[in-house]
């Protein structure tokens, strides 16, 4: 039975679909606003999950941004349908990217998605099967505001 | 003039209470309550949408009429830029603030300079202060108020330079007064606006505790008064002082033409403007230095307020900027010295004003997102508004917060008929 303290909703990620990239993020961030968890979490919150989205839509077929949040934390769940990735570590680098030519030309593919994720979270775990895809598990914490 | 909370109300009279104004508010501000819209205060922007659209003339602005100019002993007429857009081919600027003059102002000076200033202003702030970038024109007093709504974390990256309305009536209230002996309360100092907007920038102003202005009276109302004494004029001197950078302000553009910078960006509508907040508010608008967000579409020449054609309106915007040059006729010198001394500057701090959150205590407020979920779940998603919300989600989210009820919805209604007729529905059928 679902805990009624727990909004949960996941939002589905295509991949390659670069016109609607930051949505699920963006659409987080809103019902985050709405619950009234401060601006400081919220900023977290929504940078982590923007990088996850993108490397979804960069990297992977397809995937789904789940996000739980009870009165102690936001958990954001990344899972995707992809290419997975070889050296986790490696990826955790920063600066180091598997990202082609065109996507940096976009401005994409900095080397600081995974990092950046991991900066902002109070939990953060990378599980990943190449060729098969890979789940980000980010735990933020609400902080009891004074 | 009472204090308004608002600058539109609905004209009860003549609302019908259709949907149009529901379907087009960008903050879904307004609801069909007893067949009557009705604006929610605190979600309204001011942005006019409701009445650019509203078939029956029933959202009414409420600016300045021109009996409450005799308050005063001395008026004081500052013009947006707009004004010289509205009167065809022939009309030059100064011809039209003659015109102004001459309908009873006792003064009329040319707001064009104000915006010149304020342009050389910001890009001395641009250039002299570090900080998080990019930093948003404070012009709009809708993007204002969307920001402190809406995006209340970018409120600290609104620019803190007033708008050249505000400091044009600062500088001309200041200066007539000393002239003739008169208290700053004897002079009327009235903005010519395309917009309703800048009548909430005066009667409830953010940044500032009170408005230099007294007033506006908007273009529509002082149209007609302009163009019949326009053709005959008495008087002959020179008002205009301002060169195409000023002028150019009409229209979306305008505020960054005569900055000397490549990374300033100018967007108008209210839809893009918010899709532009919610990139820099998701950090992707890297290497941009200042953005000028108007509301209306094309800027101010799309004012609600406004006469002509907004595609006439900018065909002659753009001739005027070329006939009067893009060079600034203002002295950095003097803009820096005055810049120094903080007569550009807001004067306070932005205050947010965000929406409540579903309920004050989170742990509530997250059963309510629950809630609000599960309702969405259940109601048809055609967003067709017959509820009296402009779409299902807004519905649910005000059955959660107690302002309205499930059975608002005729489709639900008909949805529990039909399970109760035949025990089966097409929606819930397998």
């Amino acid at each position: 039975m679902p805990d009624n303290n727990v909004f949960e909703q996941s939002f589905p990620v295509k991949g390659g679909d670069f016109a609607n990239a930051g949505e699920a993020s963006c659409q987080v961030k809103e019902i985050l606003k709405e619950i009234g968890v401060g601006a400081d979490i919220i900023r977290r919150v929504a940078i982590a999950a923007y990088e996850a989205e993108m490397n979804v839509v960069m990297y992977a077929r397809e995937g789904e941004v789940r996000v739980s949040i009870s009165p102690e934390m936001v958990n954001l769940i990344i899972e995707d349908e992809g290419q997975g990735i070889e050296n986790i570590d490696l990826a955790m680098q920063e600066g180091y990217s598997t990202a082609t030519e065109e996507m940096r030309e976009m401005g994409f593919g900095a080397g600081m998605g995974l990092p950046n994720m991991k900066k902002n979270s109070d939990e953060f775990k990378v599980t990943s099967e190449v060729g098969k895809g890979t789940k980000i598990d980010i735990r933020i914490r609400m902080e009891k505001e004074t | 003039m009472p204090e308004q909370l608002h600058s539109i109300k609905i004209d009860e009279g003549r609302c019908v209470g259709c949907i149009t104004c529901m379907k087009a508010c960008p903050t879904k501000a307004i609801r069909v309550r007893n067949r009557k819209a009705v604006i929610i205060g605190e979600r309204c922007i001011d942005c006019g949408e409701c009445f650019r659209v509203c078939p029956h003339r029933a959202v009414t602005p409420l600016t300045t009429s021109a009996s409450d100019l005799e308050a005063f002993k001395m008026t004081i007429a500052l013009p947006s830029p707009v004004l010289y857009s509205q009167f065809g081919r022939n009309a030059m600027p100064n011809e039209i603030l003659l015109a102004l003059k001459t309908i009873g102002f006792s003064y009329v000076f040319d707001e064009a300079w104000l915006c010149e200033m304020v342009t050389t202003a910001i890009e001395e702030y641009l250039e002299t202060q570090d900080g998080p970038r990019p930093l948003i024109s404070s012009t709009c007093p809708a993007v204002v108020r969307l920001i402190a709504m809406r995006y209340p974390n970018l409120l600290p990256l609104i620019i803190p330079i007033d708008a050249p309305r505000e400091v044009a009536a600062k500088r001309y209230r200041t200066m007539k007064g000393n002239k003739h002996g008169l208290s700053p309360k004897e002079i009327g100092v009235i903005h010519i606006t395309p917009c309703p907007a800048k009548m909430i920038s005066i009667n409830r102003p953010l940044g500032t505790d009170k408005s230099h202005l007294d007033g506006a009276i908007s273009i529509r109302d002082i149209y007609g008064p302009i163009l019949t004494v326009l053709k005959d004029l008495d008087e002959d001197m020179i008002i205009q002082q301002s060169s195409g950078v000023g002028i150019g302000w009409a229209m979306t553009g305008g505020e960054i033409r005569g900055l000397n910078m490549d990374t300033c960006l100018a967007v108008s509508g209210v839809q893009d403007v918010m899709t532009i907040l919610d990139d820099v508010e998701a950090g992707k608008l890297k290497g941009i230095d200042y953005l000028e967000c108007l509301i209306c579409p094309d800027g101010c020449i799309g004012g609600p307020l406004t006469v002509e054609n907004r595609h006439l309106a900018k065909n002659r915007v753009e001739t005027l900027v070329k006939m009067f040059g893009e060079k600034t006729r203002v002295s950095r010198e003097l803009v820096k010295r005055q810049y120094k001394a903080g007569f550009f500057s807001l004067k306070q701090q932005l205050e947010a004003s965000p929406l409540p959150p579903l309920d004050p205590d989170q742990t509530k407020a997250i059963e309510k997102a629950r809630e609000r979920k599960e309702i969405v779940q259940k109601l048809p998603g055609t967003d067709c508004g017959a509820c009296g919300a402009p779409d299902c989600r807004t519905l649910a989210e005000d059955v959660v917060l107690g302002h309205a009820l499930l059975s608002d919805c005729p489709f639900m209604e008909s949805k529990n008929d039909v399970l109760k007729s035949s025990g089966c529905h097409p929606k819930t059928r397998k």
